[in-house]
């Protein structure tokens, strides 16, 4: 009977040995193609250099990929104690695999019937972090599984410790232990205390969850299961853990990821990775050194949120004010240098670069475009009357197409500087139909604006999308007197060793003459002192500036865009779902209410102390003061008077007496032929 | 059959037996996973570099060979830069669309280096001396659009403190000021009849007046710093389309160490009939014009 049963017992030994070998080897022959090779040394495997990011004033903005890998004596025993206990109890016992702790999880996932468990050694989740990606499987588990066997006789433990302390992730952006030790309790990881350490220890398991900046009655409570650890694996005494429990732990500040530079940076990473590839910008170990300055970020950002908070009382209650969002960019005329770009109001909430985006319309802030092209082509001047009347274009195939104005409400005969100053759609909308899209569309591109543009009549109030960036470029061409500079982030790179890789030069064109374009800045001034964008004297802002509103139909964008001589600043408010921007009260917030307050903040914050700089006024311009009604020079039956500024050939003599009659006002006509033998 | 029983007994027991040792020393020595990780440890170099550890390893090494890239393409533009040797050579480089970038110091070389005032037409030199005086002026930048040429004088920054917009036809002006050619006299056709010694020329030189002698001749600075050794001067007609016979060109020869070349300069008519007067050799050039053709092209 125990013969037959050693028999039985023989032959199961057999079987269970050849399909073991059998196993093994197929296994092994299966994946053999997949497993990775490994390194001659773990002591190099994080050192990639960092790219390090640079404002025009020398702040390093951004570093991508850095990591502070230590040598294992400079990390404190209390973490590569506290480390073991909850990661891996029998690290220094076992040879890649936790018997144990294997057949442990394996019965919880057979139960589950799903991988709940891992089991994973130390070595094990070294060869997944190295090497495999982070979907669980059982295939990528066996691989994962024969790698560790292979570190674990191929390096020492200390090795696959120093490792392990440096590749793994802490939550809040942290790799490692060095870097986790700074980023929440600013302290070397060879300068942890034993609370610190076993809170630190209990981060990789769960990053998030545990993070004690967002979590930190969790965190301590498993700082405390892994402090019990400790003394149960017999790392520490009882009294040890009592002294830790009652010793006092103090976190840093977290990192602010809300940083406001990040839009910048983003964009400056996106046309690095367009133009080299993603490779040379994250592996390349650069030094890039950009336009930005961060005390003008600061002022934008600072400027958006306080103007946002205060709209925040006044906006309708069904729509979430929160959600208010903001661009800001400004640049530098002369050189085209974008100094401050802001996407958002909140970066850690929204990374929309809305600054670069060319989703929303522009309104009325398109209108120097129309108006340039009429003063170019039809050889119009500011002092150019055009009828504002109710009218209708005729659109064949269409609806007839029947712009209004904002307030409803029609002047008649006006100068064009003053429909400018005023913002009357229907003038630009007859300039626009008198010039044609094209022409419009031509003169836009001359100004370096890229993105697509309709060929429709509508284009006169501004129907297609335009981002910040752009509007702001094209109107530091005004300020330019006609040269454009291509707006540019990035002034050079070097790689590590500091040689130069890539460096901007300055590519002034000039698209347009100096009196072409000043009748234009100086109607685009008039906005400022006297038109829709008054508010910005109002507000006690008193460099020289020129700019122009901007809010299309149902309030859902509002713009401004101005520049002094140096700068020009675009701001964009809206919300990113198109909602309205209306008050409790119903009233729409425009472009002036809503951006220009924004625009006037950040400009008197960044001109802060700086000469007050006038427009330089070109040779073959003349200033003349003309009748808003005629367009000429005034007499004593103007009525309302305005200064422009227009080529010196532009005639600007009063009308003849007999054309003068029929157009003054008819309280006056009587008085006028009274007069006439006399003037005659 | 007892006997068998008895074989098989021993069979099991031995089988137990090593079953039980490979237990234990699994157990305790880890037997199995040793194995394994020694035989993948013998295979290790067979396998391939797979995995986010090697992915990014060769990221870093696209990254590095992408700079090495761009430096070598930088260090020949500089390389060549730097190897520019005259003003009308750095006019002939720039090529549309392609900046041309030389340091401060090099310009300078160059900009006095030229044999002549024709570099002057650029910018003057007291306007150099004002830019200097600010202490911003790193570099020089050349770029061509179309007919027109841009030379912005850069500071640090990149931002250019001077810009300078001349036409093409000025930039061939000042090319075609004053040349250099490799080879003799002969060798660029000036007749045998018209070559001087230059003992015979340099007494008559020097009893011009400065302004004719600028106009003639180069600063004798400009072949005493380059060791270049005078030989002999020629002249020669310049043939012009519209004008002909109005201007003639001095060739004035020297050798160098290594090779002879010839520096031309136009000269106008009156004033080298003037010169050549006094040149024992010399007759009056209109009247030897007549019979004879145009010697050679001097600009190229």
């Amino acid at each position: 009977m125990i013969g037959r049963l050693l028999q039985f017992l023989n032959w199961i030994i057999i079987i269970f040995g050849l399909i073991s070998i059998l196993t093994v080897s197929g296994i092994y022959i299966w994946l053999s193609k997949d497993l990775p090779q490994l390194p001659q040394s773990l002591e190099h495997i994080n050192l990639s250099l960092p790219t390090e990011i640079y404002s025009a004033d020398g702040e390093r903005i951004k570093v991508l990929g850095e990591r502070y890998p230590v040598n294992i004596e400079d990390i404190s025993p209390n973490f590569l104690k506290a480390i073991i206990a909850v990661e891996d109890a029998r690290f220094y016992s076992h040879n890649g695999i936790d018997h144990r702790a294997l057949i442990r999880a394996l019965i919880a996932n057979f139960r589950t019937k799903k991988i709940v468990q891992g089991g994973s050694t130390i070595t094990q989740q070294l060869s997944k972090n190295l090497f495999f990606s982070f979907e669980r499987n059982w295939i990528r588990k066996i691989k994962e599984l024969l790698v560790a066997f292979q570190l674990e006789v191929t390096f020492g433990k200390e090795q696959i410790l120093e490792a392990y302390c440096n590749q793994i992730y802490f939550g809040s952006g942290a790799y490692g232990v060095e870097e986790a030790s700074q980023t929440y309790f600013k302290s070397r990881a060879r300068d942890l205390t034993l609370l610190q350490a076993a809170m630190l220890a209990g981060l990789p398991n769960s990053p998030n969850n545990a993070n004690p900046f967002v979590h930190f009655e969790k965190a301590m409570k498993r700082a405390k299961f892994i402090l019990k650890r400790m003394v149960s694996e017999n790392l520490i005494s009882s009294s040890q853990r009592e002294a830790a429990l009652n010793s006092r732990i103090d976190l840093a500040s977290p990192k602010v990821e809300s940083n406001p530079n990040l839009y910048f940076v983003d964009e400056v990473l996106a046309k690095l990775q367009k133009i080299y590839g993603k490779e040379f910008v994250h592996f390349g170990g650069l030094k890039i050194f950009t336009t930005l300055d961060t005390r003008y970020q600061y002022f934008a950002l600072k400027g958006a949120r306080n103007h946002l908070e205060a709209l925040k009382g006044k906006i309708k209650k069904e729509t979430n004010s929160e959600k208010l969002q903001v661009a800001l960019v400004a640049i530098e005329n002369k050189s085209g240098a974008v100094k401050a770009l802001l996407g958002g109001r909140n970066y850690s909430h929204s990374q929309f670069n809305r600054a670069v985006s060319n989703n929303r319309l522009p309104g009325s802030s398109f209108k120097p475009f129309v108006y340039l092209t009429a003063m170019e082509s039809l050889n119009f001047s500011p002092a150019t009357v055009v009828n504002d009347e109710p009218f209708k274009i005729e659109i064949p195939g269409s609806e007839p197409w029947e712009p209004q104005n904002f307030d409803e409400e029609y002047a008649g005969n006006i100068v064009l500087k003053k429909a400018l100053l005023k913002s009357i759609n229907i003038v630009s909308a007859k300039l626009m139909q008198q010039v044609g899209p094209d022409k419009v569309i031509r003169t836009a591109r001359k100004f370096g604006i890229k993105s697509p543009l309709g060929r429709h009549l509508s284009l006169a109030l501004g129907t297609s999308g335009i981002s910040p960036l752009e509007i702001a470029s094209a109107y530091s061409v005004i300020a330019n007197l006609g040269i454009y500079n291509e707006p540019y982030l990035i002034q050079q790179i070097e790689d590590f060793q500091g040689n130069r890789l890539y460096e901007h030069f300055y590519q002034g064109v000039q698209q347009y003459g100096p009196d072409t374009l000043y009748p234009l800045l100086d109607m685009m001034r008039g906005v400022v002192e006297r038109g829709t964008g008054k508010i910005v004297r109002r507000m006690g802002f008193q460099h020289p500036a020129a700019g122009k509103t901007g809010t299309t139909n149902g309030f859902k964008d509002a713009w401004f865009n101005g520049f002094t001589k140096d700068i020009s600043t675009s701001v964009w408010v809206g919300f990113d779902n198109n909602d309205s921007m209306k008050t409790r009260f119903g009233k729409g917030l425009t472009g002036a209410s809503a951006a220009a307050p924004i625009w006037v903040h950040f400009m008197q914050k960044a001109l802060e102390g700086k000469t007050k700089v006038k427009f330089p006024v070109p040779d073959n311009i003349k200033i003349a003061t003309v009748d808003v009604k005629t367009g000429k020079l005034p007499d004593e039956f103007s009525l309302e008077k305005i200064e422009i500024a227009v080529k010196e050939d532009v005639d600007l003599s009063p009308l003849p007496m007999e054309d003068l009659i029929p157009k003054v006002d008819t309280k006056l006509k009587l008085e006028v032929e009274k007069l006439k033998p006399s003037l005659n | 059959m007892k006997f068998s029983g008895v074989r098989w007994a021993r069979h099991s027991v031995a089988g137990v037996v090593v079953l039980s040792a490979f237990l234990f020393l699994e157990f305790y020595t880890n037997l199995f996973e040793k194995s394994v990780g020694y035989y993948l440890k013998w295979q290790n170099h067979k396998r391939p570099q797979l995995g986010r550890m090697w992915e990014r390893d060769r990221q870093s090494l696209i990254a590095q060979a992408q700079i090495q890239s761009i430096r070598s393409s930088l260090d020949i533009q500089e390389e060549n830069a730097l190897g520019i040797s005259s003003l009308k050579e750095l006019f002939e480089n720039v090529a549309p669309g392609f900046p041309l970038v030389v340091t401060r110091e090099k310009f300078l070389q160059l900009y006095f280096d030229f044999p002549g005032q024709g570099s002057e037409q650029i910018i003057s030199p007291y306007d150099l001396i004002s830019l200097d005086s600010e202490k911003e002026w790193d570099r020089f930048l050349l770029k061509r659009f179309g007919p027109w040429v841009t030379l912005q004088f850069l500071d640090y920054k990149n931002i250019p403190v001077h810009e300078v917009f001349l036409s093409i036809d000025t930039i061939l002006d000042v090319q075609a000021t004053r040349s250099i050619k490799r080879g003799t006299l002969e060798g660029l056709n000036f007749k045998s009849n018209r070559i001087f010694n230059i003992g015979e020329v340099l007494p008559v030189l020097k009893s011009l007046d400065p302004v004719t002698q600028k106009a003639v001749f180069p600063e004798p600075r400009w072949f005493l710093e380059k060791n270049y050794f005078l030989t002999r001067i020629g002249v020669a007609d310049i043939e012009t389309d519209n004008d002909p016979l109005k201007q003639l060109v001095f060739g004035i020869e020297y050798d160098t160490d290594y090779y002879t070349g010839v520096l031309l300069i136009p000269v106008a008519l009156e004033l080298a009939n003037n010169i050549m007067s006094q040149i024992d050799k010399s007759d009056n050039l209109v009247e030897s014009k007549v019979d004879e053709q145009s010697l050679f092209e001097v600009i190229p």
